[in-house]
Order: C-alpha cells, then sequence, then structure tokens
C-alpha cells in the first residue's frame, strides 16, 4: 500500500485512542474524587502528567489550575492548544481519514463524521455541561463503536493491520504512562495488610481506567499495589495489559511484513521482537527488583523506539539511489 | 399549476401539492411547465409524482435530504483561508427530468462533439492541417495559454486525448439545448451526479421508482475500463491506475477520493509518486511499484515543476519526460487547454466540419472574439447586455454579467479588455431554463444547467446519463457554481417507454 495512507492509517488509530483512553481517565477520575478524601493537588494533577501535558498546561494556565478539576477537564477535553486533547486527536483522527476515504469504508467515514459533527456542533458540549460522566462514555462507545465498524467492513490487509498497529502501540504506552503516574503518586507499594483506603481507591481506579477491575477480581486476584501493577503489565488476556498489546502488535507487524520478506529493512520487527521477548521473560518479581520506575521507563523508551523505526520502515522509506533496480514485482 | 384530483385534502396547507402556486419566468424556458402553466407532456408523470407528495412531506424529506449529505461529509472546500473549509454542496430535492428521446439526440451531439475535439487535439500536436488549410487562425492556437507547444509530435501513449470530458449546456428560450462551453482539462462534478442519486433514491424512493430513471452508478467502472484501456506497453488488466490530487485542501478533493474509492485504486499525492528512469513508481510500504496510468486532478501548469512552473509542490518532477517516453499515460492529456480555450471555441463547428464531414448537431452560443477590432468594440459597445469571460478561466471566476454590473464595474472591466483583448471573449446573455426549485417555504424557478460527461476510452465512448444539473440558488441569479452561491440536482434521464 501507499506509505503515506499506511502512516494515515496508523494515525487515525491511534489518535482515535487517545480520545478513548481520555475519556477514561477523566470518566474514572470523576467518580474516584468523589469517594475518596485526597489532597486536592492528587486529585487531577496526575491526569495532566498522563497526558505528558504538565508542562504546557503550567504555561499556558498557570500553576494553580493543575488544583482546579474544571480547568484540567476543559483542558483535557477541550482545549485546541492541547494537542492531546479529545478535540484535538479527534480532529486529527478525522483528518487522517479524509485525506484516506478511498482506503476505508464507507461506514468508518460516517461513523467517524458524525462523532466529529456531534462533539462540534454544540450537541457534545451541551452533554459536558449538563451530564459530564454520561459525556465521557458517550466518548468511549464511539471509539469502540468505531474500531468494531472498522474490524467488522474492511479487508483485513495492509491498511486494517497498520491501524492495529498504532492502536495497540498507542494503548500499551498509555497504559504503561498511567502506571507510571500512579506509582510515583504512591510510591513503592507497601504489602497488601497495610496499604491505606486511600491506596486501594487509587489502584481500583487505575484498574478501572483500563476496564480492568472486573477482569481483575474475576482472575481471583485481591487490589494491592504489586497485583494490579502485575496485571496491567503482563496479563496475557486482557485487553489493555502491555503484554497483550505486544503480543497483538507483533501479530500485526508480522503480517504487514512477514518474516522472510527479502531485500527490505525490517528495524521495526527486530525492536519490536526485542521488547516482545522482554515482556514475555519478565515476571514481576524481577521487575520490584530493578525498580518498577524503571520497568516503565524501559518500557516506554521501546515503545516509542518502535513507533519510529515503523516511520523509516513504512512511511518514509529511503528512495533509489543510481544503483537501485526495480524489483521483479515493481517492474 | 394545480391538481384538480386533491378534494378536501387541498384544503389543508400541510397537505397542498407542491407545486400548487408555482409559476414560470415569462420569457423563460421552463424544465417543468410550459409557459401556461401546465405540466409539459414529456415529464408529466414525474411531475405529478412530485407534486402529489405535498408541500408538507417535502419539505421534510428536503430536510433529510440536506442531512444525508452533512453526515456523509459530500463537501467541497472554499479557499477563504489557506485551510480551506469544507461546505457541503447544496442540494435540491427536486430533479430535473429529461425525457428518452431529448437525451438521445443530445448523446449523439455529445459523442460527435468530443470526437472532433479530441481529432483536433490530435492534429494541433501532429500535422497541424487544420492550420494549414486556414480553417482557424494560426494566432489563435499559437497565443492560447493552454498550448503547450512542447508536445508537438509526441502521442500519448494509448491514443486518448480527451479520456474525460464535461460539455456545460443550457437551454434557451426555445426549448433547444447549446453548448456554452467544453472542459477538456479536468472537469469535476461527477462525484456529486452518483451521490445525489444515492441520497434521492433514499429519500423518495416511491416517486424515483415509479418514474423509471436510468442509473448512473457504474460511471466509475466505465472510468476506470476508459484509463486501464489507453495504459501503455501493458495488458489493461496489469496496468497500476492511481488517482492524483493535490491534497485534502483542494476544493474537489471529496471527489478525488470518490473516483478512487469508486474505482478501487490508489488515491495519491505528489509526493507520493517518483520517476526513476523515465518510468513512474508510487512509494508503497513494500517498497516501490511502477504506475502506467495517471488520473490527474493536477493543471499542467503544477504536474511537473521540471517541465511547468518550478515552484509546483503539488506535482512530480520528471513527470512530463516519463509521459514523452510513453512510459506512463495521462488522463486528460497534456495541452488540452488548447481546446477548451474561450476563443477556440466558436470554431468548434469547423472542426466538426473538416474532421468528421457531418454538420454539428449541437448549436452553440455566438461568441464575440475581443481580439479582432471591429468585435471588440461591437462588445464594449454592448457590454450591458453581454457576459465576458476570460478565455481560460474557469468556475464563474473573472466573469462580467453586464446587466448584473454596475456601470462601474463595466467600465473597469473594459479597461482589462482593452489592455489584454486576447484574453477575453463575449456571448449575449442567455436566458437559461429555470427548474422548480426548493426555495425556503416554497417551490419557485431557479434557473440551471447541465454538465454531461463524455468517457472515451482506446475503442469505446461511454456518455454518462444525464450529468450533472447545477441549479443558482439565489433568485434572479444566472450563476450556478459551487463556489458561488450554486447548488445541485439530480438529473433523471427517464427510460424508454416498454424498456421495463
Amino acid at each position: 500500500m501507499i506509505s503515506r495512507v499506511a502512516e494515515s492509517c496508523f494515525w487515525l488509530q491511534r489518535h482515535l485512542e487517545r480520545v478513548d483512553s481520555t475519556a477514561r481517565l477523566l470518566e474514572v477520575n470523576l467518580s474516584f474524587v468523589l469517594d475518596v478524601p485526597i489532597p486536592v493537588l492528587e486529585a487531577w494533577r496526575p491526569l495532566v502528567i498522563v497526558a505528558g501535558e504538565e508542562p504546557r498546561f503550567r504555561e499556558l494556565l498557570g500553576e494553580g489550575a493543575l488544583e482546579d478539576g474544571e480547568a484540567v477537564q476543559e483542558y483535557l477535553t477541550w482545549d485546541q492548544r492541547n494537542p492531546v486533547s479529545i478535540l484535538s486527536a479527534a480532529y486529527w483522527a478525522r483528518q487522517n481519514a479524509r485525506t484516506i476515504r478511498e482506503t476505508i469504508s464507507l461506514e468508518m467515514w460516517k461513523s467517524l463524521n458524525s462523532f466529529w459533527l456531534w462533539l462540534t456542533d454544540g450537541s457534545g458540549r451541551r452533554l459536558y455541561r449538563s451530564e459530564r460522566s454520561e459525556f465521557y462514555r458517550r466518548l468511549k462507545e464511539m471509539s469502540q463503536l468505531f474500531r468494531g465498524i472498522c474490524h467488522d467492513t474492511m479487508l483485513h490487509e495492509d491498511p486494517f493491520d497498520f491501524m492495529r498497529l498504532g492502536m495497540l502501540l498507542e494503548r500499551a504506552g498509555q497504559t504503561a504512562r498511567l502506571l507510571d503516574v500512579k506509582h510515583h503518586k504512591l510510591g513503592p507499594s507497601a504489602p497488601v495488610a497495610r496499604e491505606t483506603a486511600v491506596e486501594f481507591a487509587h489502584w481500583q481506579a487505575t484498574l478501572r481506567s483500563c476496564s480492568a477491575i472486573e477482569p481483575f477480581l474475576k482472575k481471583g486476584r485481591s487490589v494491592a499495589g504489586v497485583e494490579a501493577v502485575d496485571f496491567l503489565l503482563f496479563e496475557t488476556t486482557l485487553p489493555r495489559s502491555v503484554r497483550h498489546c505486544i503480543d497483538r502488535a507483533w501479530n500485526f507487524l508480522r503480517r504487514i511484513r512477514p518474516p522472510a520478506a527479502p531485500g527490505v529493512p525490517h528495524e521495526s520487527s527486530t525492536l519490536l521482537k526485542a521488547l516482545l521477548d522482554h515482556v514475555r521473560g519478565t515476571s514481576i518479581m524481577e521487575v520490584m527488583h530493578t525498580g518498577i520506575h524503571e520497568e516503565l521507563t524501559y518500557l516506554i523508551e521501546s515503545i516509542g523506539g518502535v513507533c519510529l523505526a515503523v516511520h523509516r520502515d513504512f512511511f518514509d522509506p529511503a528512495m533509489p539511489d543510481a544503483q537501485w533496480t526495480p524489483g521483479p514485482r515493481s517492474s | 399549476m394545480t391538481t384538480e384530483d386533491r378534494g378536501a385534502r387541498g384544503a389543508q396547507p400541510s397537505s397542498a401539492p407542491l407545486l400548487d402556486r408555482y409559476a414560470p419566468l415569462p420569457g423563460v424556458y421552463d424544465e417543468f411547465c410550459t409557459a401556461a402553466g401546465a405540466p409539459r407532456p414529456d415529464v408529466a408523470r414525474v411531475v405529478g409524482l412530485l407534486d402529489n407528495l405535498g408541500l408538507a412531506e417535502f419539505r421534510r424529506r428536503q430536510g433529510l435530504a440536506e442531512g444525508a449529505f452533512h453526515e456523509g461529509g459530500v463537501t467541497f472546500s472554499v479557499y477563504s483561508d489557506q485551510r480551506g473549509v469544507e461546505k457541503t454542496f447544496p442540494f435540491d430535492l427536486i430533479p430535473r427530468v429529461l425525457a428518452a428521446r431529448e437525451w438521445a439526440a443530445l448523446e449523439r451531439g455529445l459523442v460527435q462533439r468530443v470526437r472532433a475535439l479530441n481529432l483536433f487535439l490530435e492534429d494541433i500536436y501532429g500535422e497541424q492541417r487544420i492550420l494549414h488549410e486556414g480553417r482557424i487562425p494560426r494566432a489563435m492556437v499559437e497565443s492560447s495559454a493552454g498550448y503547450r507547444v512542447a508536445m508537438r509530435g509526441l502521442k500519448p501513449p494509448g491514443g486518448g486525448r480527451v479520456i474525460i470530458a464535461g460539455i456545460d449546456l443550457l437551454r434557451r428560450p426555445d426549448g433547444e439545448f447549446v453548448v456554452l462551453e467544453d472542459n477538456l482539462r479536468v472537469p469535476s462534478g461527477v462525484s456529486y451526479v452518483i451521490e445525489n442519486r444515492g441520497v434521492m433514491k433514499r429519500v423518495i424512493p416511491g416517486v424515483f421508482q415509479q418514474s423509471r430513471v436510468r442509473g448512473v452508478a457504474d460511471y466509475p467502472i466505465h472510468l476506470r475500463n476508459a484509463l486501464t484501456s489507453v495504459a501503455a506497453g501493458v495488458a489493461p488488466e496489469e496496468a497500476r491506475v492511481v488517482v492524483l490530487t493535490p491534497g485534502p485542501y483542494n476544493s474537489a478533493y471529496f471527489e478525488h477520493s470518490f473516483l478512487a474509492r469508486t474505482m478501487g485504486c490508489p488515491l495519491v499525492q505528489g509526493t507520493d509518486l517518483f520517476v526513476w528512469q523515465d518510468k513512474v513508481y508510487v512509494k508503497t510500504t513494500r517498497g516501490p511499484r511502477r504506475v502506467h496510468v495517471i488520473y490527474r486532478r493536477i493543471d499542467d501548469d503544477f504536474l511537473d515543476p521540471e517541465a511547468f512552473r518550478p515552484d509546483s509542490m503539488l506535482g512530480v518532477r520528471g513527470l512530463a519526460r516519463a509521459y514523452a517516453t510513453g512510459n506512463v499515460a495521462l488522463a486528460n492529456a497534456i495541452g488540452n487547454g488548447i481546446a477548451d480555450d474561450k476563443a477556440v471555441y466558436p470554431f468548434v463547428p469547423e472542426m466538426i466540419r473538416f474532421y468528421l464531414a457531418e454538420e454539428p448537431l449541437l448549436p452553440q452560443v455566438e461568441t464575440f472574439q475581443c481580439s479582432d477590432d471591429g468585435q471588440r468594440e461591437h462588445v464594449l459597445a454592448n457590454l450591458a447586455r453581454m457576459v465576458v469571460k476570460e478565455v481560460d478561466g474557469a468556475g464563474g471566476y473573472g466573469m462580467l454579467i453586464g446587466p448584473k454590473a454596475t456601470k462601474e464595474e463595466r467600465e473597469a472591466y473594459a479597461g482589462r479588455v482593452r489592455a489584454h483583448p486576447r484574453a477575453f471573449i463575449a456571448q449575449p446573455v442567455i436566458e437559461l431554463s429555470t427548474c422548480p426549485t426548493w426555495a425556503e417555504t416554497q417551490v419557485a424557478p431557479r434557473r440551471v444547467d447541465l454538465r454531461p460527461y463524455v468517457v472515451t476510452g482506446a475503442s469505446s465512448t461511454f456518455v454518462l446519463p444525464g450529468g450533472l444539473t447545477r441549479v443558482a440558488l439565489v433568485e434572479g441569479s444566472y450563476v450556478v457554481n459551487s463556489s458561488q452561491g450554486g447548488g445541485s440536482k439530480d438529473t433523471w434521464v427517464l427510460e424508454e417507454e416498454g424498456v421495463r
């Protein structure tokens, strides 16, 4: 497929994944702050950090706004100056879709376009004002709807595979960032028996942000820091665990570029395979030993490295030099 | 127009017949009614069906149709800022209807005209017989901005030059169709024809079914077949066809993507292509792949910075070389602008006689050449009754509509004409026909034109039944361009009686 189109597929789903994960975080936090008596600064600031937006937020809105739940929600939801706000991510998702309308299915386009119109024609704003949680639930549902339509109406070949690849890498990174911020705030986890009610609520909220609370309980785990970290990092059957996302991303990358494909660069395969081997071969005990923050930093940086390699391998391939001759299939 | 069989229902305003109070303009041909206000016999059945929908129901369905375009993102961009703003193309639910017989005659005239124009281009970039024999002044051709002298002697791969033509027609007060202009470079609008039809079928299925209308959905298949038929040095089924767009901020981007999608071929931008050893390749995730045919939606000037405008960011360096070498086919060919130059237009009937030894089947509009001293003086003396246009203009920009302009505007325009006479032609104002059109609360006569599309492959020609009907939505306006307050209607060509 055309390199530029592949890049748009990749980013289309990454942006939508951001809409989804930001909406999840905000929805969960809304209920979390009602349940738990915590310092105001601890209530909303972590969300800005997860988004990687703390410096810009401070600069635009000032230090004090970090304590202001409304300001944080507004910034993460509507602010166009925030490149990863829900509005910005939705805009870029639609722009990417618009440039590849011939590639995606008509149903996908219509679904995304209706979503965009709803978000921008005042309807979304009204719901945001009147029923905040419902608003975030709708956002989540719309991105789920889009993914479902995508799965059911597109050919499962390269464009689809690039979309899934983008989505899974974004999701793995998002889970890792979320854990990192929570870990920072709570510090190294205490033994289960000594965990406070506040910590308990924190971990519960973290799991809920990843739609993982019920799966967690179904697997017979008890809510505690180490258990939650283990589950979100390494549970093979959890759709938002890092392990699961990397496993699946590897499948899609292998479909895009079968291992035997000759004469083409595959830096992305090498890097993703290394990351895969790492998450498959690491246990939570080892992570506790080396340090959670160190582990999460490694994961976040590796995922970033894979994304760059995907870009180099597929979206911006080197042009032929004087010696280049077209292969047999391209002549 | 009134309908007698409505009885008591007619008393309620909500169920009033749609065309109850419709009155055509005096001195103008109306597509639906005679001057006396009666439905024209050819289209009376369809008019009756629409009328029976009733005003309230029609209004509801017009709203549904508008919603469908909005949701579908059927848009064009307006160059009001750098990014371009997407707007939906206003759509009017009342179709323009053409009887089978009338369409058949138009179709013959269109095919004849496009054949002659193709032969003219072949000749101009070849032997130039028509100039040697003095049938068209040489200076007229050589001074045209659309003439690409570098293309002399080059035969395009596959032979085709005007693969896709859009011929703009008007209907005069006497009911006769006349050719207003030819679009032989990158005619647009066909995606709206197909989208309009899709919406009509959803919104007024009953009326549509009973009207027995010829389909338009197979246009992309015909276009793809024509494009693969001109591929150079490769079998049609092996040919890789791409649609080349300037990008998502172009006004017709929706159409570019629509055509790529419905033909099942990639939509590319200039940066997706490169030329290596005079062959064109597309960058893919599995390495470069050869391209055989480019349906380009970029003007000649921007196609190749090496051959034409060096500042073009949209084109592909070396593309003109690849084309000249015969390694890639372009649709349409480079240099077609000479044949749709408005100053060459008056000679099209002559081309038909010269190349085909036939009389033109379609009349055209009387045209004055401002480059001719006598004609120019006549135009300037009668500016208030003239439409003056730039010879290479499009989109309704840069023209003067004499009767609608102020005295100051006319004087300023006259100055431009005197400064660059070759750049202008003039035509008498034509009272183009009207069609009943929804105007906020009621149905009113609005002016329409018609752009049929003719697709010419290596060995066959296809005319899309109907084409794009554009409508000037503003009362009294003659300008149908989307960029200037125009909208569109679905065009129904009725099947011949007894076909089904």
